[in-house]
Protein backbone atom coordinates (compact mmCIF):
# COMPACT_ATOMS: atom_id res chain seq x y z
CA UNK A 1 0.00 0.00 0.00
CA UNK A 2 1.58 3.13 -1.22
CA UNK A 3 1.06 6.19 0.69
CA UNK A 4 -1.65 8.14 -1.31
CA UNK A 5 -3.85 4.72 -0.84
CA UNK A 6 -5.68 6.66 2.18
CA UNK A 7 -6.16 10.09 0.37
CA UNK A 8 -7.28 7.83 -3.31
CA UNK A 9 -9.95 6.17 -0.79
CA UNK A 10 -11.16 8.97 0.75
CA UNK A 11 -11.89 10.75 -3.29
CA UNK A 12 -13.34 7.63 -4.68
CA UNK A 13 -15.93 7.42 -1.42
CA UNK A 14 -17.23 10.45 -2.90
CA UNK A 15 -20.82 10.34 -4.11
CA UNK A 16 -20.89 9.54 -8.10
CA UNK A 17 -17.25 9.03 -8.20
CA UNK A 18 -15.71 6.39 -10.04
CA UNK A 19 -11.99 6.45 -9.77
CA UNK A 20 -9.40 8.54 -8.30
CA UNK A 21 -5.60 8.15 -9.34
CA UNK A 22 -2.51 9.47 -8.90
CA UNK A 23 -0.50 9.76 -12.39
CA UNK A 24 2.78 11.07 -13.41
CA UNK A 25 1.80 13.76 -15.84
CA UNK A 26 5.40 13.00 -17.80
CA UNK A 27 4.67 9.20 -18.47
CA UNK A 28 1.26 9.21 -18.17
CA UNK A 29 1.86 6.09 -15.88
CA UNK A 30 -0.53 5.07 -12.64
CA UNK A 31 1.61 5.97 -9.45
CA UNK A 32 -1.57 4.99 -7.37
CA UNK A 33 -5.70 4.22 -8.05
CA UNK A 34 -8.40 3.27 -6.55
CA UNK A 35 -11.00 1.99 -9.09
CA UNK A 36 -14.72 0.81 -8.55
CA UNK A 37 -15.43 -1.93 -11.15
CA UNK A 38 -15.04 -1.61 -14.94
CA UNK A 39 -12.97 1.19 -15.10
CA UNK A 40 -9.54 1.26 -16.67
CA UNK A 41 -7.02 2.83 -14.94
CA UNK A 42 -4.46 2.81 -17.46
CA UNK A 43 -6.31 4.13 -20.37
CA UNK A 44 -7.56 7.17 -17.85
CA UNK A 45 -4.30 7.32 -16.75
CA UNK A 46 -2.51 8.25 -19.94
CA UNK A 47 -5.36 10.12 -21.67
CA UNK A 48 -5.53 12.38 -18.05
CA UNK A 49 -2.02 12.89 -18.16
CA UNK A 50 -2.05 14.08 -21.85
CA UNK A 51 -4.69 16.17 -21.55
CA UNK A 52 -3.44 18.11 -18.20
CA UNK A 53 0.13 18.31 -19.64
CA UNK A 54 -1.59 20.03 -23.00
CA UNK A 55 -3.64 22.28 -20.86
CA UNK A 56 -0.70 23.40 -18.61
CA UNK A 57 1.14 24.19 -21.94
CA UNK A 58 -2.01 26.24 -23.85
CA UNK A 59 -2.06 28.28 -20.30
CA UNK A 60 1.64 28.43 -20.26
CA UNK A 61 1.56 29.91 -24.33
CA UNK A 62 -1.22 31.98 -23.21
CA UNK A 63 -0.04 33.79 -20.83
CA UNK A 64 -2.24 32.39 -17.83
CA UNK A 65 0.04 31.22 -15.41
CA UNK A 66 0.14 27.73 -13.94
CA UNK A 67 -3.29 25.41 -14.37
CA UNK A 68 -5.40 25.32 -11.16
CA UNK A 69 -8.16 23.01 -11.90
CA UNK A 70 -8.62 20.97 -14.76
CA UNK A 71 -12.48 19.71 -15.90
CA UNK A 72 -13.88 18.20 -18.44
CA UNK A 73 -17.47 17.18 -19.27
CA UNK A 74 -18.44 14.75 -21.65
CA UNK A 75 -22.10 12.69 -22.62
CA UNK A 76 -21.43 9.56 -20.08
CA UNK A 77 -18.83 10.96 -17.63
CA UNK A 78 -16.66 13.99 -16.37
CA UNK A 79 -12.75 14.07 -15.69
CA UNK A 80 -11.67 16.29 -13.06
CA UNK A 81 -8.05 16.88 -12.48
CA UNK A 82 -5.29 19.45 -10.22
CA UNK A 83 -1.72 19.31 -10.32
CA UNK A 84 0.56 20.91 -8.48
CA UNK A 85 4.35 21.87 -8.68
CA UNK A 86 5.78 18.16 -8.80
CA UNK A 87 5.06 15.90 -11.76
CA UNK A 88 1.94 14.20 -10.26
CA UNK A 89 -1.27 14.86 -11.26
CA UNK A 90 -4.66 14.03 -9.20
CA UNK A 91 -7.11 12.61 -11.49
CA UNK A 92 -11.00 11.97 -10.19
CA UNK A 93 -13.55 10.21 -12.93
CA UNK A 94 -16.99 11.02 -11.98
CA UNK A 95 -20.57 10.84 -13.48
CA UNK A 96 -22.26 13.35 -14.90
CA UNK A 97 -24.72 13.98 -11.91
CA UNK A 98 -21.71 14.30 -9.24
CA UNK A 99 -21.37 17.63 -7.26
CA UNK A 100 -18.46 18.81 -8.98
CA UNK A 101 -18.14 21.86 -6.44
CA UNK A 102 -17.69 19.09 -3.65
CA UNK A 103 -15.22 17.31 -5.66
CA UNK A 104 -12.97 20.39 -6.40
CA UNK A 105 -12.84 21.01 -2.73
CA UNK A 106 -11.95 17.31 -1.90
CA UNK A 107 -9.06 17.76 -5.06
CA UNK A 108 -7.75 20.62 -3.70
CA UNK A 109 -7.37 18.79 -0.07
CA UNK A 110 -5.89 15.95 -1.50
CA UNK A 111 -3.55 18.25 -3.74
CA UNK A 112 -2.37 19.99 -0.15
CA UNK A 113 -1.44 17.04 1.42
CA UNK A 114 0.38 15.58 -1.59
CA UNK A 115 2.61 18.72 -1.24
CA UNK B 1 4.16 10.54 -41.90
CA UNK B 2 5.20 8.34 -44.82
CA UNK B 3 4.56 4.46 -44.08
CA UNK B 4 5.65 1.89 -46.02
CA UNK B 5 5.06 -1.97 -46.07
CA UNK B 6 6.34 -5.22 -46.92
CA UNK B 7 2.49 -6.72 -46.43
CA UNK B 8 -0.21 -4.59 -47.36
CA UNK B 9 -2.55 -5.71 -44.02
CA UNK B 10 0.04 -4.05 -41.66
CA UNK B 11 -0.36 -0.49 -43.10
CA UNK B 12 -4.02 0.39 -41.72
CA UNK B 13 -3.05 -0.41 -37.88
CA UNK B 14 0.47 0.77 -38.20
CA UNK B 15 -1.12 4.12 -39.33
CA UNK B 16 -3.71 4.60 -37.12
CA UNK B 17 -1.16 3.58 -34.14
CA UNK B 18 1.56 6.35 -35.27
CA UNK B 19 -1.03 9.22 -35.34
CA UNK B 20 -2.71 8.34 -32.19
CA UNK B 21 0.40 7.72 -29.88
CA UNK B 22 1.79 10.68 -31.82
CA UNK B 23 4.92 8.55 -32.44
CA UNK B 24 7.83 10.38 -34.59
CA UNK B 25 9.04 6.84 -35.68
CA UNK B 26 7.74 3.09 -36.08
CA UNK B 27 9.35 -0.08 -37.25
CA UNK B 28 7.10 -3.87 -37.45
CA UNK B 29 9.71 -6.44 -37.67
CA UNK B 30 10.26 -9.55 -37.77
CA UNK B 31 12.41 -11.37 -34.50
CA UNK B 32 14.87 -12.32 -37.23
CA UNK B 33 15.51 -8.18 -38.08
CA UNK B 34 13.57 -8.34 -41.25
CA UNK B 35 11.14 -5.50 -41.63
CA UNK B 36 7.60 -5.72 -42.46
CA UNK B 37 6.33 -1.90 -42.21
CA UNK B 38 8.09 1.56 -41.20
CA UNK B 39 7.25 4.94 -40.28
CA UNK B 40 8.78 8.05 -40.42
CA UNK B 41 12.02 6.59 -41.52
CA UNK B 42 13.79 8.62 -44.49
CA UNK B 43 16.99 6.18 -45.34
CA UNK B 44 16.76 2.83 -45.91
CA UNK B 45 19.93 1.96 -44.00
CA UNK B 46 18.59 3.42 -41.21
CA UNK B 47 15.50 1.15 -41.56
CA UNK B 48 18.16 -1.84 -41.59
CA UNK B 49 20.63 -0.74 -38.65
CA UNK B 50 17.47 -0.35 -36.83
CA UNK B 51 16.12 -3.63 -37.62
CA UNK B 52 19.28 -5.57 -36.35
CA UNK B 53 19.29 -3.15 -33.47
CA UNK B 54 15.65 -3.92 -32.55
CA UNK B 55 16.08 -7.60 -33.22
CA UNK B 56 19.27 -8.34 -30.82
CA UNK B 57 17.98 -5.75 -28.03
CA UNK B 58 14.75 -8.01 -27.91
CA UNK B 59 16.77 -11.26 -28.23
CA UNK B 60 19.05 -9.81 -25.42
CA UNK B 61 16.39 -8.45 -22.91
CA UNK B 62 14.15 -11.91 -23.31
CA UNK B 63 16.95 -13.85 -22.83
CA UNK B 64 18.23 -11.44 -19.89
CA UNK B 65 14.01 -11.73 -18.53
CA UNK B 66 14.68 -16.10 -18.76
CA UNK B 67 17.57 -15.64 -16.58
CA UNK B 68 16.99 -13.35 -14.32
CA UNK B 69 12.87 -13.56 -13.62
CA UNK B 70 12.19 -17.27 -15.92
CA UNK B 71 10.16 -15.70 -18.10
CA UNK B 72 11.19 -13.76 -21.29
CA UNK B 73 10.97 -9.64 -20.42
CA UNK B 74 8.09 -8.38 -22.86
CA UNK B 75 8.28 -4.82 -23.18
CA UNK B 76 11.58 -2.86 -22.66
CA UNK B 77 11.45 1.30 -22.51
CA UNK B 78 14.18 3.08 -22.29
CA UNK B 79 13.63 7.37 -22.11
CA UNK B 80 16.84 9.53 -23.43
CA UNK B 81 16.86 13.27 -23.03
CA UNK B 82 14.66 14.31 -26.50
CA UNK B 83 13.89 10.82 -27.63
CA UNK B 84 12.28 7.49 -25.72
CA UNK B 85 11.80 4.29 -27.38
CA UNK B 86 9.24 1.15 -26.62
CA UNK B 87 9.96 -2.21 -27.48
CA UNK B 88 7.82 -4.77 -27.63
CA UNK B 89 6.33 -8.11 -29.31
CA UNK B 90 3.03 -8.40 -31.29
CA UNK B 91 1.03 -11.72 -32.07
CA UNK B 92 -0.44 -12.20 -34.87
CA UNK B 93 -2.04 -15.69 -36.91
CA UNK B 94 1.06 -15.05 -39.20
CA UNK B 95 3.25 -15.04 -36.23
CA UNK B 96 5.22 -12.95 -33.66
CA UNK B 97 6.62 -9.62 -34.75
CA UNK B 98 8.26 -6.32 -32.92
CA UNK B 99 7.28 -3.47 -32.73
CA UNK B 100 9.98 -0.60 -32.30
CA UNK B 101 8.25 2.95 -31.02
CA UNK B 102 10.46 6.08 -30.63
CA UNK B 103 8.57 8.86 -29.50
CA UNK B 104 9.31 12.35 -27.76
CA UNK B 105 7.51 14.70 -25.71
CA UNK B 106 4.45 15.05 -27.78
CA UNK B 107 3.45 11.69 -26.14
CA UNK B 108 3.89 9.83 -23.51
CA UNK B 109 4.92 5.95 -22.48
CA UNK B 110 1.20 5.64 -20.94
CA UNK B 111 -0.30 6.81 -24.71
CA UNK B 112 2.25 4.43 -26.25
CA UNK B 113 1.99 1.49 -24.50
CA UNK B 114 -2.25 2.36 -24.80
CA UNK B 115 -2.56 2.71 -28.15
CA UNK B 116 -0.02 -0.26 -28.63
CA UNK B 117 -2.47 -2.73 -27.13
CA UNK B 118 -4.98 -1.48 -29.98
CA UNK B 119 -2.36 -1.91 -32.61
CA UNK B 120 -1.83 -5.47 -30.93
CA UNK B 121 -5.54 -6.29 -31.41
CA UNK B 122 -5.78 -4.39 -34.98
CA UNK B 123 -2.75 -6.56 -36.25
CA UNK B 124 -4.46 -9.82 -35.17
CA UNK B 125 -8.45 -8.82 -36.50
CA UNK B 126 -5.75 -7.93 -39.84
CA UNK B 127 -3.55 -10.71 -40.06
CA UNK B 128 -5.01 -13.19 -42.41
CA UNK B 129 -4.07 -17.11 -41.73
CA UNK B 130 -0.68 -18.71 -42.86
CA UNK B 131 -1.54 -20.38 -46.41
CA UNK B 132 -1.92 -23.91 -45.48
CA UNK B 133 0.93 -26.04 -47.05
CA UNK B 134 -1.34 -28.25 -49.62
CA UNK B 135 -2.15 -31.63 -48.80
CA UNK B 136 -1.27 -34.80 -51.25
CA UNK B 137 -4.17 -35.60 -52.90
CA UNK B 138 -4.03 -39.15 -51.34
CA UNK B 139 -2.31 -39.57 -48.04
CA UNK B 140 -0.06 -42.07 -46.88
CA UNK B 141 -2.19 -43.73 -45.00
CA UNK B 142 -5.07 -43.81 -47.12
CA UNK B 143 -5.87 -47.58 -47.71
CA UNK B 144 -5.07 -48.10 -44.03
CA UNK B 145 -7.86 -45.08 -42.97
CA UNK B 146 -10.22 -46.56 -45.80
CA UNK B 147 -9.94 -50.44 -44.08
CA UNK B 148 -11.10 -49.08 -40.70
CA UNK B 149 -13.46 -46.75 -42.13
CA UNK B 150 -15.40 -49.43 -43.87
CA UNK B 151 -14.71 -51.87 -40.93
CA UNK B 152 -16.75 -49.06 -38.31
CA UNK B 153 -19.13 -48.64 -41.32
CA UNK B 154 -19.99 -52.58 -41.60
CA UNK B 155 -19.09 -53.42 -37.69
CA UNK B 156 -16.16 -55.17 -38.49
CA UNK B 157 -13.04 -55.46 -36.78
CA UNK B 158 -10.34 -53.85 -38.34
CA UNK B 159 -7.95 -55.20 -40.13
CA UNK B 160 -4.58 -56.41 -38.35
CA UNK B 161 -1.61 -54.66 -40.06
Amino acid sequence: MTPFRPMLEALTRQRGVRASLIVSETDGLVVDSSLRFDQDGDRVAALAASMYRKARLSARAARLGAVAFLQLDAERGRVCAVGGRSDLVIVVVADPAANVGLIRVELFKALESLE
Amino acid sequence: MNIATVEPWVEAPLRRFVDDARARLALLLHPSGQVVAQAGFTREVDVMTACALAAASHATSGELGKRVDGHAFRSLHYAGPDRQLFLSPVNTARGAYICLTVFNAESSLGLVRMYFEELCHDLAAAAPPLPVAPRPTIAADFELDLNRNLAALFGREPAAT
